[in-house]
């Protein structure tokens, strides 16, 4: 034990040799989440507003592109996705930070409940763009 | 500015965004199929623009804190270390430069948001 003093110590962090429990996962992807909808999700939205008000013909041009076309619905949907994806686990983290389910066990269930939740929310909404 | 400053902007802010969020999803569901002329109405009551336009400067404040707090925490020395020793050097310089990248990046989405709903 003693010997550990003596032993180089790692300068730098490597970050993929660190095994993340699920709730770790749950806020990494909650942080990584948060900067795909600031620089994807926000200007999508926000050309989407744009056009949609814009006059009647590029609403319906943004409809008509968004049932005909399968990358744009698939982007559109899965940036939205993202975004319920950061508003869930957020919930959980604004819950934790009220000391509700803050115990080891509490934390893995309640990443595990938004993980089910999500996907289910994805089912939902891939459903209705796609059939 | 103090550290719990932040901590509890950045759970305000949420807590807005949120609540944001869900009056928009609800018009969404509530008016399925969207029709052009209630979508408009919408998006010109007074209520949608004074609330979009808070909402511009507390989703920016929210992003800014998020992303600053992803910089500091992984943009180091120490973890950009172990991608490669040269880039370690250049840390503060990579933070920096993302920093300013982010930045301007919601003063953009704050002029964009603004000129999109009041012209």
């Amino acid at each position: 034990m003693s010997n550990n003093h003596n032993r180089t110590r790692p300068v730098y962090m490597n970050l993929m040799q660190i095994k993340l429990p699920i709730s770790a996962i749950s806020s990494i992807t909650h942080r990584l989440a948060g900067i795909y909808i600031f620089f994807i999700t926000l200007p999508l939205a926000l050309f989407l507003l744009y056009f949609s008000t814009k006059s009647y013909n590029d609403f319906m041009l943004i409809s008509n592109t968004f049932n005909k076309s399968l990358l744009f619905s698939t982007f559109v949907s899965f940036s939205f996705l993202i975004f319920a994806y950061h508003i869930l686990t957020g919930i959980r983290h604004l819950l934790q930070d009220l000391h509700i389910g803050e115990s080891l066990q509490a934390s893995r269930v309640s990443s595990y409940i938004v993980f089910f939740v999500w996907l289910l929310l994805a089912c939902i909404v891939f459903s209705k763009v796609y059939l | 500015m103090m550290g719990s400053t932040l901590f509890y902007a950045q759970r305000l802010t949420a807590v807005f965004l949120l609540g944001y969020s869900l009056w928009l999803l609800s018009f969404f569901i509530l008016n399925q199929p969207l029709e052009y002329s209630i979508w408009v109405l919408f998006t010109d009551q007074m209520n949608f623009l004074i609330l979009t336009s808070m909402i511009a400067i507390i989703i920016t404040i929210h992003g800014f804190i998020g992303l600053w707090t992803i910089g500091t925490d992984y943009f180091t020395s120490r973890t950009l270390g172990f991608l490669s020793p040269a880039i370690a050097k250049y840390a503060d310089v990579i933070r920096g430069l993302y920093s300013l990248l982010f930045t301007i990046w919601g003063i953009l989405i704050i002029f964009f948001i603004l000129l999109i709903i009041w012209s």
